[in-house]
């Protein structure tokens, strides 16, 4: 009936718990007050996916330079760009979609969006940490284009509590 | 008000000041005005007029408090000046003291004042009072002087009808039809379709509903509201027995709005239908439902006559559920509740939901349906009080998914069922947190807050949706200007579950511990102060609302003239109905009922007082109380109290923050028994078929001694409870034992009455004549 029933909203003061409320359910990690509060500033890469009305999916992206290795998830969440540094890639913070909404391309509009979003910026390299066990995101995103580096990032997950602390990263060229 | 020139009242220099004084009050010059009212007051003390004009003066700068005394003694200098009526009559309006300023304006125009919008302005004040018989007077007296209105004509025309004079406010409505015919301007029209529907409505309820039809129709051009009109026509053809005429009217107001439910019941009455075979009417509804296929009602009300037995009723509560369901209409339960009432009905919508839950649902993609269903499985178990299964339904949903607000609503709820309230506050404002622009699940979250007695969270958690001043902590003073109802009775509950928990814990206090040492004291003075501390603000915010009624009471008072001149008289009289029983409505007898616990609490302490302690221990007691704080760190104290009262004002400045003086004026009231009386007079003619009415006031009655008025409470009581049924409750009949015991153990009644109430009590129920004590209760133990 003409309209999609998936659509994407902005992030707002008002439904940022929803923004919490998904990453908290679906991802292993953990952010802080701070992280959420941030993303309402205007350079952030943020959107909310709704299925049928129903705020499902979420994801958060942010400009960095990659020349800088990160070696813990901690610091790569705080790390701001600095003014003067040019950015060529963005950095996926958070992606998730609520695990029954899953195969319904609901990942695939918030993709594309921060494809969109990269190239309005000019930046031509999408990157992000996966942590190693979580076989079907890999997949996932294998299929959506993107390529696992040959190395592990050791230890990337130390306190973050995980059994395996080890994570892939996963880059594309857009 | 200008008094008229040449007039030999003012003969002299203490008139002609007066008369200048006048001037100056009409136009607001106070102060002016007051000095040249007190050089006449210097030379006569006697001038009437000028003492009362005082009195007005004084009230408009503020000294409201020396005001009424001027013009009291205005009126006992000259009760029969005019213009000293008339001013009392200004004064009491001011004050908002109705029937005293209807008594002196219309002692002004009886007096001969040459002012006539004095009759308009006691027409107002007749009107507020209910004084309809000389309503009707004023309201011709003011016509005759201004005939040139149309709104003076409706005014006079709806005072008859007040007075139940319906030929009369005919043939008014009439009159001025005729005149004013010929000078309709199109910005009339609407006030004329009113009128004319007014009048046909008023021919209606005089009886004759032929004369009422006819001159609906030959109207018909004048009335622009069709809706009325359609709806006027079929009830009327209806009371007429022309059932087939009625019927094609119900299917043209089907037309116009084919959701509205009541045209269906309407339609099949003219139609005749409803005794008539289940399939007969199911083939009617299933036509409707073709031509309505959008509306509602043509697929729900056949599930309310079709018999839970009959063949096809599953059938239908599938083809009706199942869609609902697949769409994921969230409001899917609360259409289908009415059924509930019929428990096997309920079962059948069991089945289908559980069927398909188990068949269909598995197939379905959309992940919504997953949810909705076992939403509406939660609301289903949740209605049966099987709390457990409902908590399953839902946590299943919860975990499925998270995001949706409806959820935690529903969870809470459970939770609450429990009787977690902490917890389901949690739950609720976890739900909150989804989206803060939600007032619905704010509210929501407010007032599982307040259950949870955490008032300062539940303000907190309003606040976020009132206005914030500056300097403001949070919205409670907004709550109150705005009128929340809802929010003040629920934290007076609160305050009152509160206070009873402090008393709970003061009594175990004192008797685990029965050493005096100062920290004890110490200890229990905390206990004492908390009690009073919040038993006030209970008291506090129920007259908040009692306050908040009087102003919606009073605020009728300027349709008295706005409705005659924009032309609503209908729904002028449908309001003075609704202000006629503004006091038997939910909120208001809530706050009624939580006041008449406190007041009776309050009386039986005094009781106690009086019997056992002797006033010296009770002095000794708060001098010690007031030593122990000069002990303690006397800023911290002040500092934190002060807090707590910025927290809970009602106002600005509140001279009474915590209600102290409130709860210490009723707990030093010897009347306090018929100050509650007075707060459910209003109920005796508003709230008769209210239990809490009857209740509240046999109590008031037997303490009072009044034992034939508590006699005529208990029957009254038993034909609220009991309805037409002979049921024979408990609660009654240990009524009659205790009203019989009672008057028979009081000395000081008078023997007649007790015989009179003896025979009373026998005559409504036989049994208590025929029986002993015990055989009575057991007959009436329902």
């Amino acid at each position: 009936m003409g309209r999609d029933i998936v659509s994407l909203d902005d992030l707002t003061v008002n439904n940022i718990g929803v923004f919490k409320k998904i990453n908290s359910v679906t991802l292993p990690t953990s952010y802080s007050e701070q992280w959420y509060k941030d993303s309402l500033n205007t350079d952030q890469i943020v959107k909310l996916a709704y299925y049928s009305e129903l705020p499902v999916g979420a994801i958060k992206a942010k400009t960095i330079n990659s020349a800088h290795k990160i070696s813990t998830y901690e610091n790569m969440q705080q790390q701001q760009i600095n003014a003067k540094i040019v950015p060529n890639a963005v950095y996926v913070e958070s992606f998730a979609v609520l695990e029954a909404y899953r195969g319904l391309g609901i990942g695939e509009r918030l993709l594309k969006f921060l494809e969109e979003e990269t190239k309005k910026k000019f930046i031509h390299e999408i990157v992000f940490h996966v942590h190693i066990d979580n076989t079907a995101a890999v997949e996932w995103y294998e299929k959506h284009g993107f390529a696992k580096s040959e190395e592990v990032l050791k230890d990337y997950y130390k306190d973050q509590g995980l059994s395996n602390p080890d994570a892939f990263i996963l880059s594309k060229s857009i | 008000m200008v008094a008229k020139k040449g007039n030999p009242i003012f003969a002299n220099k203490e008139d002609g000041n007066f008369r200048e004084a006048l001037k100056l009050y009409d136009a607001k010059q106070y102060k002016k005005a007051l000095k040249l009212v007190e050089t006449n007051l210097k030379k006569n003390s006697n001038h009437a007029e000028s003492l009362a004009l005082k009195g007005c003066i004084n009230h408009n700068i503020g000294n409201k408090s020396e005001a009424e005394s001027y013009v009291l003694k205005a009126i006992q200098k000259a009760p029969a000046n005019y213009l000293v009526n008339h001013l009392a009559g200004i004064y009491y309006r001011s004050v908002e003291n109705y029937v005293e300023a209807s008594k002196w304006l219309k002692a002004a125009n009886d007096n001969g004042s040459p002012n006539k919008p004095i009759l308009r302005d006691l027409s107002l004040m007749q009107t507020q009072i209910r004084d309809y018989k000389n309503l009707k007077d004023s309201r011709q007296q003011y016509l005759e002087f201004q005939p040139g209105y149309r709104a003076n004509w409706t005014g006079v025309a709806i005072a008859h009808h007040l007075n139940k004079d319906y030929a009369a406010a005919v043939s008014t409505l009439t009159k001025i039809e005729g005149i004013i015919k010929e000078h309709l301007t199109d910005a009339d029209r609407y006030e004329q379709s009113e009128c004319v529907l007014y009048k046909v409505d008023i021919i209606a309820k005089s009886g004759d509903i032929a004369k009422a039809l006819a001159t609906l129709e030959e109207d018909s051009s004048e009335i622009k509201d069709r809706l009325s009109f359609l709806e006027y026509k079929a009830r009327f053809l209806m009371l007429l027995d022309k059932k087939h005429e009625a019927s094609l009217i119900y299917r043209q107001l089907l037309q116009r709005n084919p959701d509205n439910m009541q045209y269906y019941n309407l339609l099949e009455l003219s139609l005749g239908t409803v005794g008539n075979s289940v399939d007969l009417r199911l083939k009617l509804y299933e036509k409707l439902d073709s031509f309505y296929p959008r509306s509602d009602p043509p697929k729900f009300l056949p599930l309310t006559f079709t018999p839970s037995s009959h063949a096809r009723f599953e059938e239908k509560v599938r083809s009706y559920l199942v869609p609902q369901l697949k769409r994921g209409i969230p409001a899917t339960f609360v259409n289908v509740k009415p059924l509930y009432k019929n428990h096997k009905k309920l079962k059948v919508i069991e089945k289908v939901v559980l069927d398909f839950y188990a068949a269909e649902l598995p197939k379905i993609d959309n992940p919504t349906v997953f949810v909705w269903t076992n939403y509406f499985l939660a609301q289903h178990y949740l209605y049966l009080n099987e709390l457990d299964t409902a908590n399953k339904y839902i946590d299943d949903a919860l975990k499925h998914s998270p995001t949706l607000v409806e959820l935690y609503t529903i969870k809470a709820r459970i939770v609450k069922h429990q009787g977690k309230f902490e917890e389901a506050a949690d739950i609720m404002n976890a739900g909150r947190e989804l989206d803060l622009q939600d007032r619905f699940i704010n509210s929501k979250a407010t007032k599982y807050y307040f259950r949870a007695n955490k008032v300062d969270e539940a303000i907190d958690c309003i606040s976020l949706f009132t206005k914030l001043e500056d300097g403001v902590i949070n919205g409670c003073k907004d709550l109150h200007v705005m009128q929340v109802n809802w929010v003040l009775v629920e934290s007076a509950e609160a305050y009152k579950r509160l206070y009873h928990e402090y008393e709970a814990k003061l009594k175990e206090f004192k008797e685990s511990s029965p050493l005096e040492s100062e920290e004890s004291k110490e200890l229990e003075n905390e206990l004492v102060e908390n009690i009073e501390t919040y038993k006030g603000l209970a008291l506090k915010r129920y007259n908040a609302v009692l306050k908040i009624f009087k102003i919606y009471y009073n605020d009728q008072y300027d349709f008295h003239s706005y409705c005659m001149r924009r032309g609503t008289p209908r729904d002028y009289i449908d309001t003075l109905e609704w202000e006629d029983r503004i006091h038997s409505t939910p909120i208001y007898t809530r706050v009624l009922k939580g006041m008449a616990e406190i007041y009776f609490e309050i009386y039986n302490e005094q009781q106690v007082k009086q019997s056992s302690e002797s006033p010296s221990i009770e002095e000794g007691k708060t001098t010690k109380k007031q030593n122990n704080k000069k002990n303690k760190k006397k800023s911290q104290i002040n500092k934190k109290k002060a807090d707590f009262i910025a927290r809970v004002e009602s106002e600005k400045d509140d001279e009474d923050p915590l209600g102290a003086k409130l709860l210490s004026d009723l707990t030093n009231d010897d009347q306090i028994i018929d100050k509650l009386f007075q707060l459910y007079k209003p109920l005796i003619e508003e709230g008769k078929d209210l239990r809490l009415t009857h209740e509240v006031l046999y109590k008031t009655y037997l303490i009072e001694g009044k034992y034939v008025l508590a006699l005529q409470s208990v029957k009254s009581l038993n034909k609220v409870l009991g309805g037409s049924s002979d049921v024979k409750l408990r609660s009654i009949g240990e009524r009659v034992v205790e009203l019989s015991e009672t008057a028979q153990n009081d000395k000081n009644a008078n023997a007649a009455i007790v015989k009179v109430v003896g025979k009373g009590l026998v005559s409504a129920f036989p049994e208590f004549g025929e029986l002993s004590k015990e055989d009575f209760l057991n007959v009436y133990s329902k």
